[in-house]
């Protein structure tokens, strides 16, 4: 129930499906999504859990999984297994993606590993997602922030020890899933605890065909302790372990041989509703992640080389929550962090020297900046809310090699002092009983990312291009709007969402035809330069029934279009795309159908080397069972996904590779 | 009281000189000769003087080859710092002699006691001997003399000395690189230095500031080459200098372009260089 209380507190709010009218007041930029696993053990069917049974279709089903379903979100898919989220096709430094508001930096210079792979869905409690207008609070950026916020251990459950053990199987790819949780608590100390593994084959394509190198193996562990010092105030420790290898990427020209993130961070937490300052946490962590290419096991390599890379990052942060009188509530946000990145490159050509250079010249990134949320309830009807963020960046080169190296460039000071500058209006009005409407109206900036900045000789295997860094770059500054109207019904509830972003000195990749390619096959040389302007803009709409009690009707459907200032298309932008699922309670059974469509993509970014991505459609069946075995509870799924086994993929999906097959999934979960 | 006041005013200065004599850097001078080797060493018959020479490298390979010469007085050992020196390198084959481009030092002054030279070896050892003769005129005593060293020369594992006979003119031309190499280079921006000699008879290999000269580094393994280069130009005595890109280690090959003007001297030249 706290994560309840913390997502009211957050104004935060399920569209259209939140049980407090009051709340649905409330912003509207912001998605939660619930992933408790204690939660779902409950036999209160809340609303948050039937979005989850939409979101988190099939219980073995990845972080990455979940975020598909999000009509926000979009996944650039290199491999089955580290896909790099986005939102409103904004990616990587367009967007935060946090781990329980802790930065982490992926450790591979080629994006194999966004932050979200090293999480699993049993560390979590919690997903929010706030859209570009009002998702800067913890960190400047332009395109919204995705938070993983990790769960709590509970020292309010009946036994002192409870937890969950579960099971999977998947068909498509030989996927093999374990995962337990053991949660002990006392009055005063409560601890958790799980371990998860993941076992993929090559999986096979729809029409039967093997996709190699699409396998890989996983571990995740992590361990949480909680002190409750006195009624208000707790500590908590946190650490959360992750390895990956084996990790196939066959959309790549390498695979990864580990993946390895360590994660850590304590934090003291004060809640107390009578106080004005209600709510206050202060967190230190820190956090290492290395990541290793690997082409030994591909056939026909010109060149065996190795590329290791490592991200080292520390941060503090602190929060509070304040209530000013009955209309007004603040949250503020202080936080200082500091990344350090290094990734080099090494080939071997038999009788020579090796040939080392740095990918990612030592760089470090130091941030410091300042977030307040205000909110003013005018009435019943009226909420306004403003957002604004100063971050003060600087990232500088921390060898003389990374010096020497980026010096080739024509570059002597390649060190970058930024402050950039967030603000955000929202007004919320409830137009009738059933009706309600929000504006909101942005400018956000975001700092160029390392690789962006200093980047040296980085393929893309999309466009088939090397790329080079700019340490002159400008922060792109975006200029944003978006629209709501939420239906607000028992059994029908509509929410529309239109959004509109213009993005000054937009990064991408210029041709730079006096520079000559560094990997061998490559098209040619592409620096980070800034296009003047380009816009996105698009619609998502969910839209939830309940014609009777035993059925639930999810469907979501989003659209975005991208330009750059000549008028081009942006490259990965998905296409029109809706998920509806039909979920029908025979008690306790359950049985649900799902459809994906997916328009054809024609509107490519020819110079980043796109095609043309035909639509498709899919089914998908799933089935739910919960039974009692040595009386405890227990739940049976089964379900195919690509009913029909259709042979497609997504305009998202480097290098065309096809999707899953036809997949048979087999899970049992058992708590206890 | 002014008692006092004079006592604390002496403490104070007497800290002071302690404090400065503690800064002031150790004047002991360091070994001139400390990191070379010496190649040879004898006495310059004549002159009064004892020659020892020093290279930066541990033997001496074909190609630009930087030498130091060290002079001592021969009866009090003591290091002379003011000498005239003549160098004059030969090769003999048996069936014929010929010189090699040298480069004498450019002052009677020794710079920290050594006198920098150079001899550009066109070839090794392996077709003959090398003789190194320097003349030494000791301006401490107003004597000449010289002494003739006999030097072995190998060919190193990358060539560092090339020759054409340029199309425009016929005439034949040395090349060497003199940096980047193996020992100095960086993944970065690398200073680049070649020598160019032209060979006017057999005893005469004038340096050369005619021709101008393109450079274009290549990684031949990988078939890619660098950004940002700047072709070497002349600077004096035939060394040019220009500025080469290595965007990683490993084997880098360095073609070279020569021009006479608009005429074409040559293309076909490279230096390897692998670090």
């Amino acid at each position: 129930m706290k994560s309840f209380f913390f997502l009211l507190l957050l104004g935060s709010y399920l569209p259209g499906l939140a049980q407090n009218n009051n709340n649905s007041l409330s912003a509207d930029s912001t998605r939660s999504i619930l992933l408790s696993e204690v939660l779902v053990s409950t036999k209160t069917r809340s609303d948050q859990q039937r979005m989850l049974q939409f979101y988190r279709s099939n219980q073995s089903s990845g972080l990455e999984d979940i975020l598909s379903r999000l009509p926000e979100m979009s996944l650039i898919r290199r491999g089955t297994y580290g896909m790099e989220p986005a939102i409103r096709s904004l990616s990587g430094g367009q967007i935060n993606v946090l781990v329980d508001g802790m930065r982490i930096h992926g450790a591979c210079t080629d994006k194999m590993d966004p932050a979200t792979i090293y999480i699993e869905p049993i560390n979590l409690e919690q997903l929010q997602l706030q859209t570009g207008t009002n998702g800067f609070i913890n960190g400047s950026a332009i395109g919204g922030t995705l938070n993983l916020k990790t769960a709590t251990p509970s020292c309010h459950t009946p036994n002192r020890f409870s937890g969950t053990i579960s099971t999977g199987f998947q068909s498509a790819a030989k996927n093999f899933y374990e995962s337990m949780q053991l949660n002990y608590g006392t009055g005063k100390w409560s601890l958790r605890g799980t371990a998860t593994w993941r076992k993929s084959s090559d999986y096979r394509s729809g029409g039967g065909e093997r996709i190699a190198f699409s396998q890989y193996e996983k571990v995740n562990y992590s361990f949480s302790a909680k002190y409750q010092l006195n009624q208000y105030n707790s500590i908590k420790a946190d650490y959360i372990g992750d390895n990956g290898w084996n990790i196939g990427y066959p959309a790549l020209l390498m695979d990864v041989g580990y993946a390895v993130a360590r994660i850590g961070s304590v934090s003291l937490q004060q809640e107390n509703p009578g106080q004005r300052l209600y709510q206050w946490s202060a967190k230190l962590y820190a956090n290492q992640v290395r990541h290793y290419m690997d082409d030994t096991h591909r056939p026909n390599v010109p060149m065996h080389m190795d590329m290791p890379g490592t991200s080292l990052t520390y941060g503090v942060f602190t929060e509070g929550m304040a209530k000013l009188n009955n209309k007004q509530q603040l949250r503020v946000v202080a936080d200082f962090s500091a990344t350090r990145l290094k990734a080099s490159m090494t080939m071997y050509e038999p009788g020579q020297r090796p040939m080392y250079m740095l990918t990612w010249p030592d760089n470090r990134k130091d941030q410091a900046g300042i977030g307040v949320n205000w909110e003013y309830r005018a009435d019943s009807n009226w909420l306004l809310q403003s957002v604004a963020r100063l971050d003060f960046i600087s990232t500088a080169l921390t060898s003389q090699e990374a010096k020497d190296h980026i010096s080739i460039l024509g570059v002597t000071d390649a060190g970058r002092q930024e402050l950039l500058k967030n603000l955000s209006i929202t007004a919320s009005r409830k137009l009738s009983p059933w009706l309600k409407s929000s504006i909101s109206l942005a400018y956000a900036e975001r700092m160029p990312t390392a690789t962006e900045l200093y980047g040296f000789y980085l393929f893309n295997a999309q466009d088939g291009y090397d790329y080079l860094g700019n340490p002159g770059l400008k922060p792109e500054q975006s200029l944003q709007g978006e629209f709501s109207l939420i239906t607000l019904g028992k059994k029908a509830r509509l929410k529309v969402t239109a959004f509109y972003n213009q993005i000054r000195h937009f990064i991408s990749g210029t041709v730079n035809p006096a520079f000559s390619t560094m990997t061998i096959g490559a098209n040619g040389v592409k620096s980070f330069s800034a296009v003047p302007h380009a816009t996105l803009a698009g619609l998502e709409t969910s839209l939830f029934l309940k014609p009777l009690p035993q059925l639930d009707i999810v469907s979501t459907l989003r659209y975005t279009d991208g330009n750059d200032n000549t008028g081009d298309p942006l490259p990965m932008i998905a296409p029109l795309k809706s998920i509806s699922s039909v979920r029908y309670q025979f008690n306790p059974f359950f049985l649900q159908l799902e459809t994906e469509l997916a328009a054809a993509q024609n509107k490519i970014s020819i110079k980043y080397g796109e095609d043309r991505t035909n639509g498709y459609a899919l089914l998908h069946i799933r089935s739910g069972f919960p039974f009692r075995l040595a009386g405890k509870e227990t739940d049976l799924q089964f379900g195919v996904e690509n009913l029909f086994d259709k042979h497609y993929h997504e305009h998202l999906d480097w290098g065309n590779v096809k999707r899953q097959g036809r997949n048979a999934y087999l899970m049992l979960k058992w708590f206890f | 009281m002014k008692k006092i006041l004079y006592l604390l005013l002496s403490f104070a200065v007497l800290c002071i000189i302690v404090f400065l004599s503690a800064c002031s850097k150790d004047k002991t001078a360091q070994n001139p000769t400390a990191g070379l080797t010496k190649i040879s060493e004898g006495y310059a018959i004549g002159a009064g003087a004892k020659v020892e020479v020093y290279t930066k490298e541990t033997s001496l390979t074909t190609g630009y080859t930087k030498f130091y010469l060290a002079l001592y007085d021969s009866i009090t050992g003591k290091r002379l710092d003011d000498a005239h020196i003549h160098l004059t390198p030969m090769m003999d084959m048996g069936m014929m002699q010929h010189s090699a481009p040298y480069e004498n030092p450019a002052s009677t002054d020794a710079v920290n006691y050594l006198f920098p030279c150079s001899v550009t070896f066109i070839m090794s050892s392996m077709g003959g001997s090398w003789t190194l003769e320097i003349e030494v005129h000791n301006h401490a005593n107003d004597k000449e003399g010289s002494i003739t060293l006999p030097i072995t020369v190998a060919e190193p594992a990358t060539s560092k000395q090339k020759s054409f006979t340029a199309t425009h003119n016929g005439a034949k031309y040395f090349i060497s690189l003199i940096s980047p190499t193996s020992a100095n280079s960086k993944v970065g921006i690398n200073d680049l230095e070649i020598a160019i000699y032209k060979k006017a008879s057999m005893m005469s290999w004038p340096a050369d500031s005619s021709l101008t000269v393109a450079v274009t580094p290549e990684m031949p393994t990988m078939g890619h080459g660098s950004p940002n280069n700047v072709n070497p130009t002349h600077v004096a005595n035939g060394h040019y200098k220009g500025k080469v890109n290595f965007t990683m280690t490993g084997l880098w090959r360095l073609n070279l372009d020569f021009m006479s003007g608009s005429n074409v001297a040559d293309t076909t030249q490279y230096f390897d260089v692998e670090f």
